[in-house]
């Protein structure tokens, strides 16, 4: 390496855009800067070139830009899509509205159901039916599109959307239509179900591509106005974008689908967290992310993050949300976070979350109005969050709200004001603690055998406490925590999944049956990357089967290592039977089939490598800043020394009872508790010495 | 000695996410597509004395089974340990609704102490009997309805007993489902157990079991809350059914109890109709459980101040050998009619009549691509009733399902060998008013290979949904069988045959209406018309 090599990362948040930028110099030497500006709605790269900016980055000097962007998150949530029209099979028009029928708030006899993206008026049938082995039983009859899309303009659609039963199997009709529209209105955008999934469900199937088709033009916008205005300052290659399946994907296939980068935010952090456990050689990781309104919590195993194509938004215990079937980081969501409110119901019980005071009015302690004890309320009083250096000094604590709050709540609670503030650290950890037990415990994994690795803004406060409840042997927090999310986004590869049914017994000629399938995905992606630009020695595939035992519908993910062959069914099999027998602690004698195939499909485009630091000494003196009351709940009050975290160095040690601050975060060390830095400057915390 | 407040909430919590666990375990491994994409099952952890203390998700329905279940297991047996788990199917051992709902239960020991149980309920494909799928409209007996399993062990101490999954296997037509969907349930009922122990360790017995006695005090408390809100006095309503009997519900409201009197209806039948009074019981529950809380956790305390009163030998408490295998059409009638004679006077808590039915529909025969024997046993989905401010939703499961899930056409098509050709709301007209009832489904079943066999039953065909305050009632379900000979409408059918290109036309019905059609806002009745799901003829007639 001659020059320096500078990758950067910006994120677009609902109120910051950031920046990373990590430079790698000739010798392997690392710098990284931060940046932070204001998100600037609805010009949103206005912010990232403001930050680029304010962080002294020069964009014709950038290698390698990735971004990560809620627009997609948001544009859905907030209602801020377009007018979709959709086209499906004849009979089938009301798929979308009929869904699944499922009623998951099922005492109460006013049940809403989700309304559906597109109104019936705007779904439109035509005839043609293929089967589910992917045979034309009915040739398709497109002579009604004219009509079709001209009361579409006149209704002011501006995206269409195709779905047709078995497209899945056999995409020749929606290809068809999907051209013949591109004819007829070629300024349209349409998407059609096959380009983004070939998996069955035709709800599913619909509903994804209508959700794409509805923010694909937002999407696009945005990121055609992004590219351009970091070309006009010289950016020389188009940032990537980071997807929900944790890698990032070129620029202009999300403009074109837009629908998977749903949930890029928590997936940065979760890859994040993979690539580091590979780092600190932690290959088996619980990840969890504590922000201000939720918590989210994922599985990695063996470094491998899993992702599933089940995923929804606005699902929950009162509604059915919409299914969106892309490739997804395999997570849990539960709406605790920092700024959580604790309320005591009719009734005497104490809930934390899922409502959230928000950055406005905040908790209580921000001393803007709000009246409500969050959890942040209550680690401040418990003296985990320092009052004096509230938000790294950037906000003087309300304590006198605080405490008006807290002693409300005690009050219905008929409990001292202490006992309030435990409870409430008691009970959000608890629903943590059930969050991270859906991902591992309830899926066959003993958690003895995973280390905790905590980041976001109030990750490290509750780490510990998780930690002991789960018997996990170790807790590590990522050094620079409030970054991590960006760092995650550097380690990305160009990552492609690619999810197809293919129903199929494990009988003679299936090996080779099963081959083609993968043969023939993997080529496709291999035209798709080289079309890119991507050399093809960059490009590596994963390859997993989804087995069932016959008659059954869900599926076991089964990693296969190279070439199939009908030499190999048996191993196979007998993998599935092990995995099954894993997660569900039983294995059947009886015929296993295989259902679809996931290849992954990875090319390498420059992402960060790390070098190690020399480890100094043991002796972490230097950074102790003062000592203060801790309240550690069932564990006592106890003397806690505090630590300067941006003092700590590579190689440093001590014990606890301890509290890590920086600006960023608070790392809350419990008595006992070993702790040491790493060649990183990550810290690991032992639970029992 | 007393027990923190916040650890009594943490057990209570970690005992909802036990049952849903339990769920979630299940519906993954099981074979039969009614229990894995209908979800026709239900999870639940009782005290250990089998007072149900928490539920997973399912369908309400099967909430109140289990703790009779586990109370029935408990009169019976003296010799439960550790690693031992039980099985019933029968309602007059535990069982409740009709044999094809297998019942897995499991105790749950701490040092030494029977301390819960966890169960387990789903509908199984086939458990023998004189029809494939065990249910048949021509039973006269129990005996004829399949396999009778009198809560007996059927793991001891973890060691399987063959001789009875032997039994078990050996009385079905689809014995590799059944074999695969028990071990699915014990998977679940395991899974629970596991964690219920751990959280018994963690805490100790005495905390865990203080935890559970509160969290149905507190289920209590909130129940008689609610209930005090609701107006006093007895109500009586009733109706004529779709074969002309009457059925007949008084409900008497006072400030801390709820009673429905069921006592006042016709005797047993001789068809397979009747309903057991655990069932009843359970119809009555679920009613007042939507009237006094339908946020708060359903526990054994939530039910404390329902009193149910029936008949023994009457179509809702019937005796020993009586059929039962459509026991739910019957159920939900009962459930129904309680719900349809207090909505006049609480119109904001219950909205006006839904499609109402289970709408039960089984078709089987030969898979024309793999040869095997498939079994479609499905509920329907339906119109719900409109409320006094709000439309009523459009094809969702009626109120005995809940998390409950439709088969994807895609799916039907590939597992069942045949064809869908239509799947589709129903425009029928009906359920109009000030505010409309939701619709009903079609779904058109074209049959691919000849020795099929449709069998349905379905209320709510005559005496359709019924409006509230001047709104119009709803549409009626029933099948249409559509051969080239001619169409023929059911609304009970057993065994009939089916062959190639037949067509099977599932119709539900649309949920009735609220208030005065002439006073439905203009704007509404143009955005119906729009979404064609009323013509301009129709709308100028109920709506000018």
């Amino acid at each position: 390496m001659t020059k320096t090599t500078c990758r950067v990362a910006t994120d677009v948040g609902g109120t910051f855009t950031d920046l990373v930028a990590f430079e790698t110099a000739p010798d392997g030497s690392l710098k990284v800067t931060t940046a932070k500006s204001d998100t600037t709605p609805p010009n949103f790269e206005n912010g990232v070139l403001n930050v680029l900016h304010k962080g002294g980055v020069d964009p014709s000097t950038v290698d390698f830009m990735a971004h990560g962007t809620t627009v997609v998150i948001n544009a859905l949530t907030e209602r801020k899509g377009v007018s979709v029209g959709l086209i499906t099979t004849e009979g089938f028009r009301d798929t979308l509205e009929i869904a699944r029928g499922n009623r998951p708030d099922f005492f109460n006899l006013h049940y809403e159901k989700p309304e559906p993206f597109v109104p019936r008026h705007l779904r439109a049938e035509v005839p043609g039916r293929m089967t589910y082995q992917g045979d034309e039983r009915a040739p398709l009859d497109a002579s009604a599109l004219p009509e079709i899309l001209d009361d579409f303009r006149k209704e002011g659609v501006e995206a269409i959307a195709v779905c047709l039963l078995h497209g899945y199997a056999n995409p020749a009709h929606e290809k068809a239509v999907l051209a013949e529209i591109q004819k007829l209105w070629p300024e349209v955008s349409v998407v059609a179900s096959h380009q983004i999934t070939r998996e069955w469900r035709e709800y599913e199937r619909s509903n994804t591509a209508v959700l794409s088709a509805y923010v694909q033009p937002v999407a696009a916008r945005y990121l055609g106005r992004l590219d351009a205005g970091l070309k006009s300052r010289g950016l020389p290659k188009s940032p990537y974008i980071m997807q929900s399946n944790c890698g990032v994907d070129s620029l202009q296939a999300t403009s074109a689908i837009p629908i998977t980068m749903v949930e890029s935010g928590p997936a940065s952090g979760f890859w994040g967290a993979a690539e580091l456990g590979k780092l600190i050689d932690e290959p088996n990781i619980l990840a969890l992310d504590i922000g201000g309104t939720t918590a989210k919590c994922s599985l990695i195993e063996g470094g491998e993050v899993k992702i599933m194509t089940d995923y929804w938004i606005e699902r929950s215990r009162k509604s059915a949300g919409y299914p969106i079937m892309v490739p997804v980081v395999d997570l849990v969501e539960i709406g605790n976070g920092g700024g959580s409110i604790a309320r005591v119901d009719d009734f005497g019980k104490l809930h934390v979350g899922p409502q959230s005071a928000g950055a406005l009015p905040g908790p209580a302690a921000y001393g803007k109005g709000g009246t409500e004890a969050t959890t942040t309320d209550a680690n401040l009083w418990l003296g985990r969050i320092n009052r004096d250096y509230f938000c790294g000094g950037a906000i003087e604590a309300d304590m006198s709200s605080t405490e008006t709050a807290l002693t409300n709540l005690a009050s219905k609670l008929n409990v001292t004001v202490d006992d309030a503030a435990r409870g409430i650290v008691r009970i959000a950890n608890d629903n943590m603690v059930n969050a991270l037990k859906l991902v591992s415990l309830n899926r066959g994994h003993d958690t003895r055998d995973f280390t905790l690795l905590a980041f976001g803004g109030g990750g490290s406060m509750h780490a510990v406490a998780l930690a002991q409840e789960l018997q996990v042997k170790k807790v590590v927090v990522p050094a620079a925590a409030s970054v991590f999310s960006a760092w995650g986004m550097m380690m990305s590869d160009l990552r492609r999944d690619y999810f197809a049914t293919q129903l199929m017994d494990l009988d003679a000629g299936a090996g080779a049956r099963i081959e083609a399938v993968f043969a023939e995905t993997e080529a496709e992606a291999r035209a798709t990357f080289e079309a890119e630009g991507v050399p093809s020695d960059k490009i590596s595939f994963l390859r997993y089967g989804k087995f069932r035992y016959q008659n059954q519908e869900h599926t076991t993910e089964v990693p296969l290592d190279g070439t199939i062959t009908d030499v190999i069914l048996d191993k196979v099999a007998e993998d599935f039977h092990a995995l099954y027998e894993k997660e569900y602690t039983y294995r059947l004698n009886a015929p296993v089939e295989m259902v679809g195939i996931h290849l992954v499909a990875r090319a390498e485009v420059g992402k960060l490598t790390m070098a190690p630091a020399e480890t100094g000494p043991a002796d972490a003196s230097g950074a102790i800043k003062a000592t203060r009351q801790v309240d550690y709940a069932l564990e006592g009050i106890h003397e806690a020394t505090i630590y300067d975290g941006d003092a700590l160095k590579p190689g440093m040690a001590f014990k606890g009872p301890a509290i890590i601050e920086d600006s960023g975060s608070t790392v809350v060390v419990h008595p006992k508790n070993h702790v040491s830095i790493d060649a990183y400057s990550n810290i690991h915390i032992m639970l029992k010495g | 000695m007393t027990h923190d407040p916040i650890t009594l909430e943490i057990i209570q919590n970690s005992l909802s996410a036990a049952a849903d666990e339990m769920f979630a375990a299940m519906g993954k491994t099981a074979m039969s597509s009614i229990i894995y994409e209908v979800l026709d099952m239900g999870s639940g952890i009782t005290d250990a004395d089998g007072r149900i203390a928490s539920s997973g998700a399912g369908i309400p329905a099967f909430i109140g089974v289990l703790d009779k279940s586990v109370q029935f297991i408990l009169q019976k047996h003296d010799d439960i340990r550790p690693g031992d788990v039980f099985i019933t199917n029968d309602p007059w051992h535990g069982g409740v609704t009709h044999l094809n709902d297998i019942v897995l239960a499991m105790p749950v020991f701490s040092d030494g102490t029977l301390i819960a149980w966890t169960a387990i309920i789903a509908h199984n494909s086939d458990i023998g009997g004189m029809a494939p799928g065990s249910l048949s409209g021509d039973a006269t007996e129990i005996f004829q309805e399949g396999l009778r399993l009198p809560a007996v062990k059927i793991i001891n101490q973890g060691v399987t007993d063959d001789a009875v999954m032997d039994v078990i296997s050996c009385n079905s037509r689809m014995p590799d489902f059944l074999y695969g969907d028990i071990w699915a349930a014990i998977a679940g009922v395991r899974v629970g157990a596991r964690r219920l122990e751990g959280i018994a360790e963690k805490y100790g017995t005495e905390t865990f079991q203080e935890a559970m006695s509160r969290f149905m005090e507190f289920g209590e408390k909130s129940a008689c809350a609610e209930l005090a809100k609701l107006p006093k006095g007895t109500f009586e309503l009733d109706e004529e059914q779709d074969d002309g009997q009457i059925f007949n519900v008084k409900v008497t409201i006072s400030e801390n109890e709820f009673i429905v009197d069921f006592r006042d209806n016709p005797d047993q039948t001789a068809g397979p109709g009747n309903a057991t009074r655990d069932g009843t019981v359970i119809c009555a529950q679920m009613l007042f459980k939507a009237l006094t809380g339908p946020d708060t956790p359903a526990n054994d305390g939530s039910f404390r101040p329902l009193k149910v009163l029936t008949r023994e030998g009457s179509i809702f408490h019937a005796k020993e050998p009586a059929a039962v295998g459509f026991y739910y059409e019957t159920e939900i009638r009962s459930n129904d009619l309680i719900w349809r004679c207090l909505a006049p006077h609480i119109p904001e808590l219950l909205p006006a009549g839904h499609f109402s039915s289970i709408c039960g529909t089984f078709i089987g025969g030969i898979h024309p691509d793999t040869g095997r024997q498939y079994t479609i046993i499905e509920p329907q989905i339906g119109g719900w009733g409109a409320g006094h401010n709000h439309d009523g939703v459009s094809c969702n499961f009626c109120n005995f399902h809940g998390e409950t899930y439709n088969t994807p056409a895609e799916i039907s098509e590939a597992r069942n060998g045949l064809y869908v050709d239509k799947m589709a709301l129903n425009d029928a007209p009906g359920g109009e008013g000030e505010f409309t009832g939701g619709r009903g489904l079609i779904l058109e079943y074209r049959i691919r290979a000849e020795q099929g066999f449709l069998t349905m039953g379905y209320t709510r065909f005559k005496e359709k949904p019924w409006a509230l305050h001047g709104g119009v009632e709803g549409s009626g379900n029933y099948v249409e069988v559509i051969k080239p000979e001619g169409t023929t409408k059911y609304s009970f059918v057993s065994g009939l045959d089916v062959t190639t290109d037949d067509v099977i036309r599932v119709v539900s019905s649309c949920g009735a209406g609220f208030g005065d059609p002439k006073k439905r806002d203009k704007a509404a009745v143009a955005a119906d018309i729009k979404a064609e799901l009323i013509t301009p003829e129709r709308a100028a007639e109920i709506y000018d």
